[in-house]
């Protein structure tokens, strides 16, 4: 599983598309046979889910893509707080078990675990 | 030496600085500028706790004026965190608002020149380019000032990205 990081805009699909993937393959949902999960960061605040459940489906996945949400002030409210938190937590474990970990910067990806 | 380490919410900072202190001999300190505010508060500190725990830290809980901080002896240090230090210095309990840069970065100072080896854990507070009141956007450029002479002054400088480390300016042995 290669896990893709980065801002909001920075680049990150069309990161992926680069790698072969089309489209079609992309997916939001982590039960799907598809094999990019696109956008792990709106799932979670969408979908309150048992992070183990989540995790054991995303590592069967080719290519995990998720925005880069914990900088910036901390915000007032705490549900945005936990939200913050829990997908910074997930994105360590999730780096743990990826074979490679490529982050988006201004559309450049820069590989900062294994190779891809 | 100084260490410097930034990063987001949840990135894995905390974890990393303890491992890092974990390779230095003789005491440590756990210097923790956050003040317990509330359930939430309490809850960060006993997870920080609990992660510390059996790993050899004496905590000192010290929420400003690091420049009269005295240590008993050469130590390696871990300051958590300048987002928290710096809020302290800037937001007095009585609704005063004062400049913290020079009282944060000579504090910083004072801890490092006791220290065989400091580490201090920051955040990128700018990065999410909301518009605040003018108290909260002096707080953003007050914690940029300070970082930039932090990753300046210090031997190097890390940024934490989901559980790994990117080595922004010097050399991590080990790592």
């Amino acid at each position: 599983m290669i896990l893709v990081l980065g801002g909001v805009g920075a680049g990150k699909k069309a990161y992926v598309n680069s790698l072969g993937y089309e489209d079609a393959d992309f997916t939001s949902d982590p039960n799907d046979r598809k094999p990019v999960f696109a956008g792990l960061d709106a799932y979670i605040r969408e979908n309150p889910t048992d992070p183990e459940e989540l995790l054991r489906a995303l590592v069967k996945k080719d290519v995990v893509i998720c925005a880069e949400v914990g900088s910036g002030v901390i915000p007032l409210e705490r549900a945005d707080r936990v939200y913050r938190e829990t997908v910074g937590r997930l994105c360590v474990r999730l780096a743990k078990e990826a074979t490679a970990v490529v982050r988006l910067v201004a559309g450049i990806p820069v590989v900062i675990k294994g190779n891809v | 030496m100084m260490i410097l380490i930034t990063g987001g919410s949840g990135c894995g900072k905390s974890f990393f600085a303890e491992q890092l202190c974990m390779k230095q001999p003789g005491q440590k300190y756990y210097l923790a500028a956050m003040q317990p505010y509330g359930e939430e508060g309490e809850a960060r500190i006993r997870r920080h706790r609990a992660m510390r725990e059996g790993k050899g830290f004496e905590t000192v809980e010290r929420y400003t004026d690091y420049a009269s901080l005295k240590l008993p002896a050469r130590c390696t240090a871990l300051l958590e965190c300048i987002a928290n230090l710096t809020a302290n210095e800037m937001f007095g309990p009585d609704g005063s608002v004062t400049d913290p840069v020079e009282r944060v970065l000579n504090g910083v100072s004072a801890v490092s020149k006791q220290c065989e080896m400091l580490i201090v854990i920051t955040n990128d507070v700018g990065g999410d380019g909301v518009r605040y009141e003018a108290s909260t956007d002096a707080y953003i450029h007050a914690i940029g000032q300070i970082n930039a002479v932090l990753a300046e002054r210090a031997d190097t400088v890390i940024e934490m990205v989901a559980g790994i480390p990117l080595i922004l300016k010097g050399q991590l042995k080990g790592f």
